[in-house]
């Protein structure tokens, strides 16, 4: 190892406090002669103050956005579990072709299964059981998150400020379908629109919107829910009375 | 669906700041920093089942950094690596023409600090530098974490530091010298 090899562990090792008092009492004196190492930890300092100004705290909202997405993330692996149990067969041993086909089957389900889990899982309130499709539960679920109980309810309409976008687009895929999440601000009301290629399946209790074509309305605990299915559907969810989500809806922008 | 993904929550979004400094900077052109994070969480939440460590920050360091790589390599780009750095690799000493072009770097850099001026010469950084810098110096991973997340000794991340942040302060003086700031 040469003179600079030493010099550049021992600086380095003085930098991070690591110098026992003897030690470091010798590379204090060091620097005191030596130009090209104090230049050194004066750059090292300077580097890490700089380094420092770029900390900068999360954005509000993403904690809520990662912990949904792995609450979507756990409702599949929960579904696909239920899937890939083999059925109860007592008395046979399943030969590998059968296997094969049942794996296949399996992964076809999958789909379903999700469904089915987040149907289960993401009601808001946790007290429906009627048949709500994942993606709809999915959006209900956010517009759950994102709104706070008692913070909005019923507030729309408020005069006719502009809506606002609130964080940025999130995407989920539930039920195999993706689904890109919006927030917007209409005056105190918080609104999710939530666009898909693909149409929202209507939830059981839903009703059709007369002279609307496909789109229709349902109300799961305090959230109206709006869809209008056409070549990019959206589905509008907010805490206001189901009477006036059309016309909030309307003063949204498209998705 | 039950405790499990709750447990996992529990454990790991009090880590959500600091994997968010990690993404930000990692985070390649074209990519989202929230997406980054996002991605990072669901990684992590398939393998938290068979996570025996001992440090979630670490490991949550160290998928955030594989993630941003591997979605690199996918759009065929090298987001951490850029050419001809302004300044070698080596220690002052060894370069014949140090007194002439280092004179007063740390009171440029200290009198002109801009964070995206900072992140555009941090991106100049080598790989291997500009992640030590990132979890140390960003996100305040203490060196041993670094090592941990990264997999290399802590002696290894104290060198990449130590050289990154004077190739970081040299480039904001010179950036700041070009463009006429105090």
């Amino acid at each position: 190892m040469d003179s600079h090899d030493q010099h550049h562990r021992l600086l380095t090792a003085f930098l991070a406090g690591d110098l026992d008092p003897a030690e470091a009492r010798q590379c204090d004196e060091h620097l005191l002669e030596c130009e090209r190492c104090w230049r050194a930890v004066r750059e090292d300092r300077a580097g890490r103050q700089a380094a420092r100004v770029l900390r900068q705290p999360a954005p509000p909202g993403l904690a809520d956005r990662v912990a949904f997405a792995v609450e979507v993330a756990a409702a599949g692996r929960a579904a696909a579990r239920r899937q890939s149990r083999p059925p109860a067969r007592p008395g046979r041993r399943g030969r590998p072709g059968r296997r094969l086909v049942r794996r296949v089957a399996g992964a076809g389900m999958l789909a379903i299964g999700v469904a089915v889990a987040l149907t289960m899982a993401l009601l808001p309130g946790g007290h429906e059981t009627r048949s709500v499709p994942a993606a709809v539960a999915a959006v209900a679920r956010y517009a759950q998150t994102i709104s706070s109980p008692g913070r909005n309810q019923h507030s729309y309409p408020a005069g006719r400020a502009a809506p606002v976008e609130v964080g940025r687009p999130v995407i989920v895929t539930a039920g195999g379908q993706p689904i890109v999440l919006r927030t917007w601000r209409l005056g105190s009301t918080e609104a999710v629109v939530a666009a898909s290629d693909r149409p929202f399946p209507m939830p059981a209790d839903a009703q059709g919107v007369p002279g609307s074509g496909m789109a229709w309305t349902a109300r799961m605990g305090n959230l109206a829910l709006y869809c209008l299915n056409g070549p990019t559907s959206e589905l509008v969810a907010a805490p206001v009375p189901a009477a006036e989500l059309a016309a909030l809806a309307a003063r949204l922008p498209p998705a | 669906m039950g405790a499990d993904h709750r447990a996992f929550l529990d454990a790991t979004l009090p880590y959500l700041d600091v994997v968010w400094q990690v993404a930000r900077q990692a985070a390649g052109e074209g990519q989202d920093p929230e997406d980054l994070v996002q991605e990072t969480y669901l990684r992590a939440y398939v393998g938290f089942g068979s996570y025996r460590g001992e440090n979630t920050r670490a490991w949550l360091a160290a998928i955030c950094l594989n993630v941003a790589r591997s979605q690199a390599r996918r759009r065929r780009r090298r987001p951490w690596e850029v050419p001809s750095p302004a300044f070698p690799d080596v220690p002052p000493w060894s370069r014949a023409d140090c007194e002439q072009d280092v004179a007063d770097v740390a009171d440029v850099v200290i009198a002109a600090l801009d964070a995206e001026q900072v992140s555009r010469c941090l991106a100049l950084l080598p790989e291997p530098q500009r992640e030590c810098v990132v979890l140390v110096d960003v996100a305040g991973y203490t060196a041993r974490e670094a090592a941990e997340a990264l997999g290399c000794p802590r002696g290894t991340v104290l060198a990449r530091v130590h050289r990154g942040r004077r190739k970081l302060a040299r480039l904001l003086a010179e950036a700041g010298v070009s463009h006429g700031q105090p």
